[in-house]
């Protein structure tokens, strides 16, 4: 019998994959401007200091603040309406305040959504997990940063992260969830044999794994070296056929020969911060609306409206495009929570008439 | 042709699954193999739809919970098993 959280129990997330399956395939396997997925940071407070952190967390940068839930519960119905069937709340770190994170996911109502917790994992033990399945979250993605516990735990800022981290990842797979487990990869450690024995570790435990292209941003703003090159990437694309349980927003989840790119997501996966504001993505700080003011159709069609978010990208704009980063993202002070304005940085030519926006629902 | 298309039917899960033909048995459920997840179950979707030529209802995409309920499911759109 399936659980709560299966896609078997979910028939309007069905019907929105469809479509967008669908959609997909007509569309040359591009990502073009369906609406796919929300990622939203519901309280950026976190219990570890992980060196990389793109949400500025370890600095205490807005740890107290978060939607007000009729907001969230708007925000939610209106994602539906506009065909997003993915939703990713992530933080901060959400299993540090349950209460808050339930609360919310009876106003986003997951049924709905193929909804999942991107954690760190350090309180995730049987119990919650037995929780989130029957709370309706369809999977659980864990950070790890390496299968020496040492290194992972340094990395984090705090001793036992590793070990909780690991043992969270099974409590996900025997409630049910699917097992994520994300990895960030840059330019450092493309190559290291470490981040191939994380691949290695995930795949033999039947995992899926999530691959996150480290970005100058947050933590690591102004650092492009980090960034991956075209030699990185292709041994990312190599290891994807290799390994055949790698995942990536760019990359087509649908695509059985393993190598096709769906395009870069900034927009089709919009990032909501705890204070409203929406990003094209959670990696390209740039504001294109704010849903405590705006209704979110009219923030998804802004956004289109910039040819950089309309146009087709095969790479991640900001894990892979050192132009785009330079020109638009590396701004002194630009984080999630100051943002830099899409009206302030890019020119008029830069937006598409509104006639020739058109957004696939 | 009807064995045939219990053949194309285990080919359909063994390669939206990528996993030996053996693996897939009358037993399967979803969620039995790691690789009948989410993602793995819309690309069987999608493959029995191409194979078959139809187009399968919400409802029973939701029903089609394991390899014998397929069957029981895709005989409603006329493909013959017997």
């Amino acid at each position: 019998m399936p659980i709560h959280s299966s896609l078997l129990k979910k028939p309007r997330l069905v019907e929105k994959l469809r479509r967008f399956y669908s959609y997909v395939n007509k569309n040359n396997g591009q990502v073009g401007t369906k609406t796919r997925g929300i990622d939203l940071n519901l309280n950026n407070a976190c219990n570890l200091r992980c060196k990389y952190c793109f949400t500025n967390s370890p600095k205490g940068d807005h740890v107290k603040d978060r939607l007000p839930l009729d907001v969230l519960e708007r925000v939610a119905d209106e994602a539906d309406e506009l065909g997003y069937f993915e939703f990713d709340l992530q933080g901060g770190e959400l299993l540090l305040r349950p209460d808050i994170l339930f609360e919310s996911l009876k106003a986003i109502k997951p049924e709905r959504f193929y909804l999942y917790l991107t954690t760190n994992g350090f309180k995730l033990d049987e119990k919650m997990a037995k929780q989130l399945a029957d709370a309706h979250v369809s999977r659980v993605s864990v950070s790890v940063d390496s299968m020496n516990e040492a290194t992972h735990d340094e990395i984090r800022g705090r001793k036992d992260s590793w070990r909780k981290a690991i043992e969270a990842l099974k409590h996900v797979q025997n409630a049910g969830m699917d097992p994520y487990l994300n990895i960030t990869v840059g330019h450092y450690n493309a190559f290291d044999p470490a981040f191939e024995e994380l691949l290695k570790y995930s795949k033999d435990n039947n995992y899926k794994t999530l691959i996150n292209v480290a970005v100058p941003a947050g933590m690591w703003s102004q650092m492009s070296e980090i960034m991956l090159d075209d030699k990185d990437r292709e041994h990312l694309y190599k290891l994807r056929k290799d390994y055949k349980n790698l995942i990536r927003n760019i990359w087509n989840p649908f695509d059985k020969s393993h190598e096709k790119s769906i395009g870069c997501t900034t927009v089709n996966r919009l990032y909501i911060t705890p204070i409203g504001d929406v990003l094209a993505c959670p990696y390209v700080h740039i504001k294109i609306g704010n849903v405590i003011e705006q209704h979110l159709k009219e923030i998804v069609e802004y956004g289109f409206s910039i040819k950089h978010f309309n146009e087709h990208s095969p790479v991640c704009l900001a894990g892979e495009n050192k132009e785009f980063v330079s020109k638009y993202l590396s701004n002194t002070g630009q984080t999630i929570f100051h943002p830099a304005k899409a009206s302030d940085i890019f020119p008029e030519e830069d937006f598409l008439k509104k006639s020739d926006v058109k957004i696939h629902y | 042709m009807s064995s045939d298309n219990l053949n194309i039917y285990t080919d359909c899960f063994a390669e939206a699954f990528e996993v030996d033909k053996k693996t897939i048995s009358e037993t399967l459920e979803y969620n039995g193999i790691p690789e009948w997840d989410s993602i793995g179950h819309m690309t069987l979707i999608a493959a029995l739809e191409e194979k078959f030529d139809i187009s399968i209802d919400t409802d029973d995409i939701i029903d089609f919970s394991s390899f014998n309920k397929g069957i029981e499911i895709l005989k409603k759109y006329s493909v013959k098993f017997d």
